[in-house]
């Protein structure tokens, strides 16, 4: 089902009817003249692909977005509150909102960060935020919180530029929001909580699969690129080794890589792309590492279930976007709903990411039902259950012919001194029809997305 | 000139001006050679790549260019391509990205025709070095040269000054590429000349040159 054509969407099919289709194979060109790739690794090898781009647009309405925006900003300004508060006061707990135990079982939680206050209190300074427009009632739905290391915003940041080159006449004639801001409002997170420094990305390197994404990036935020052997740790402060031997001190890291590889003196061993000795350059305040070290507790898919209840907790206020009906197995009453309705929930496994680990109840054998009531009983905790989001699709211009595709939209949200909304984002969509897993890591393309002035 | 860059990226920046002048004074060597082999001595080719330390064989002028720009052997340009990719890959913040784009273009130019098995033309050769002279030419139009341009620059100087020892030529010549790889080295050194020109005997061996130069550079490069 598509969302109801607007003014602006009418404009675009106008001028779309007068472009000359075949420019439409010079964004792959582009793409991969730039090597714009997200990289996969398929059977042990390494695979370098450019992601399926579509050229038909979201467009997302003034109104639309001056509502998702003001959400997002209550949404991660209440997490923030939470972590901080979790890792500190833990006053949330106290009061009941949160059960400590839900709490102490998750994945991301790390009891040795108790105590800490990172610099000016902010742990998610870069957030993707992903998000669907509910067909039923017309509402744009939170889906997941990632406030870890979400990535994706270099793809759009990219092909925008494109776009306006290929096919100028709808930046001519249409009003839409400029985006070049996005590295900007890092740039002035990054320099916000910096401790005394220069800015760094830290990237696993070269073979990762958003490399190109900590490439461009460093570049347009004007920090240095480096991997974990380019960095040293020097009495509890972090440098970055120049090539002529000169240690230069460090302030802010912008990183690229999980909680379990950042330090293998302090997380994994094995980690050969951690710097040893970060985490205490960090916990000794000298060094800004963004975003924030133990923020998997907050975006852990049980996590999500308490979102609207910390918007009322530290903020006093209703949440302005809400999330998925949602059920926790870990409640008796909520586990009793999810079995006398597996066949209409979606179940998602709370310690996965990228589109693993989320079943579908309706494209389930009774005899897989039943296996996973089993593994839910065992273990409720590391399940949630959804009710399913038929959320609208989007025209996608595939195979020279328009066909419907579900699409998400994964709103990028930057936390520095203010919180800013980027004024585009990430809309994914799902190759094949009928599919609801738009992930890039499950093969899904991506479209520009439109905010209208 | 103040810029930061990791041992890695200057290390890859060096090394992409590296291949892509070996890329470049290959294909102009390789067209000479071709236009000999063609009609006025079939041994050119032959000749030529006994410089490089290969023994190139082929049965006519076509067979020549595709051997020698796709055969399994150390100068085979498609994988000097790739080599070069790599390191543009590895440093793209600090390339132009226009270059960075020519890069690829010619990379997949070669990688087309090594896959496809498609005969080697010198329109190929002519698209491809126009690539690679675009890609200087893009360098030498920045107007505020950082370090990282010059180390890509010192990777260019260094390689043409590998092909004029190898071929032997005119010394003056071989004095002008060593006097420019001084100045890119005193830039980047910001020491003072005496101490970067002591190598600039060019009674020496051709080895104990460019392992001087080699020395030079692993003394810029200490990260």
């Amino acid at each position: 089902m598509l969302e109801k054509s607007t003014e602006s969407h009418e404009k675009f099919w106008e001028i779309f009817s007068k472009q000359d289709r075949k420019k439409i194979d010079e964004f792959k060109k582009y793409m991969d003249k730039f090597a714009i790739n997200f990289n996969l690794y398929k059977d042990g090898n390494f695979i370098e692909r450019s992601l399926p781009f579509d050229v038909v647009p979201r467009i997302i309405s003034k109104e639309d977005f001056s509502k998702i925006e003001k959400g997002l900003v209550q949404r991660v300004t209440a997490l923030n509150m939470f972590l901080e508060d979790l890792y500190t006061d833990e006053k949330i707990i106290n009061d009941g909102v949160v059960p400590r135990e839900f709490v102490l079982q998750a994945k991301g939680y790390l009891e040795k960060f108790k105590g800490f206050s990172p610099s000016q209190k902010i742990r998610t300074h870069i957030n993707g935020i992903d998000l669907v427009k509910d067909s039923a009632n017309d509402e744009w739905v939170i889906l997941e919180d990632n406030l870890r290391v979400p990535s994706g915003s270099s793809y759009p940041l990219s092909i925008r530029d494109t776009y306006r080159k290929i096919y100028p006449d709808f930046f001519e004639s249409m009003k839409i929001k400029p985006i070049k801001q996005y590295p900007k409002y890092i740039a002035d997170a990054m320099n916000y909580v910096n401790c005394g420094g220069i800015n760094i990305v830290l990237s696993p390197g070269r073979f990762n699969a958003a490399y190109y994404e900590h490439s461009y990036l460093a570049d347009k935020i004007g920090a240095e690129l480096v991997r974990a052997h380019e960095l040293k740790v020097v009495d509890k402060k972090l440098y970055f080794k120049n090539y002529d031997g000169r240690l230069i001190k460090v302030g802010a890291v912008y990183r690229r890589l999980d909680d379990d590889f950042l330090d293998p003196s302090f997380f994994n061993p094995d980690s050969l792309i951690g710097v040893p000795g970060l985490v205490e350059a960090y916990l000794s305040g000298n060094v800004a590492i963004m975003n924030g070290i133990g923020n998997g507790v907050a975006d852990d898919k049980g996590i999500y279930y308490f979102v609207p209840k910390m918007i009322k907790y530290y903020l006093g206020e209703e949440p302005i976007l809400q999330n998925a009906p949602t059920y926790l197995p870990y409640f008796k009453e909520d586990m009793d709903y999810i079995f006398n309705n597996m066949e209409k929930l979606v179940i998602k496994d709370v310690a996965e990411a990228g589109g693993y680990g989320v079943l579908f109840g309706h494209a389930m054998t009774a005899t897989k039902i039943a296996d996973l009531k089993l593994i839910i009983k065992a273990d409720p905790r590391r399940f949630i259950a959804q009710e399913l989001v038929e959320f609208y699709d989007e025209k996608c211009y595939i195979d020279g012919k328009l066909q419907d595709r579900k699409a998400d939209f994964r709103a990028y949200v930057v936390m520095g001194k203010d919180v800013k909304v980027w004024e585009c984002g990430l809309t994914r969509y799902a190759l094949e029809a009928g599919n609801y897993l738009v992930n890039s890591s499950q093969g899904g393309g991506f479209k520009d997305t439109w905010i209208m002035e | 000139m103040e810029q930061l860059l990791t041992a890695n990226v200057a290390t890859n920046l060096y090394w992409l001006g590296r291949y892509l002048e070996r890329i470049g004074s290959t294909f102009i060597l390789v067209m000479k050679a071709y236009d000999s082999v063609i009609d006025i001595d079939k041994d050119e080719g032959v000749a030529l790549y006994k410089k490089f330390g290969i023994d190139l064989k082929y049965t006519n002028s076509q067979s020549f260019l595709n051997n020698a720009i796709l055969g399994e052997h150390s100068a085979n340009i498609y994988n000097l391509t790739l080599m070069a990719r790599e390191n543009a890959i590895i440093c793209r913040s600090h390339i132009d990205t226009e270059a960075f784009g020519e890069i690829m273009d010619l990379n997949a130019i070669l990688e087309r025709a090594s896959k496809n098995k498609i005969d080697i033309t010198h329109q190929c050769i002519d698209s491809s070095d126009s690539i690679i002279r675009e890609i200087w030419g893009t360098l030498s139009r920045r107007k505020n040269r950082q370090s990282s341009d010059y180390f890509f620059r010192l990777g260019k100087v260094v390689e043409e000054l590998d092909f004029h020892l190898r071929f032997d030529s005119d010394k003056e010549l071989v004095k002008v590429v060593v006097k420019n790889i001084d100045s890119i080295i005193k830039k980047l050194l910001c020491k003072n000349e005496a101490d970067v020109e002591a190598y600039q005997s060019l009674n020496a061996e051709k080895e104990d040159i460019m392992a001087e130069i080699d020395k030079r550079i692993g003394q810029i490069i200490v990260g």
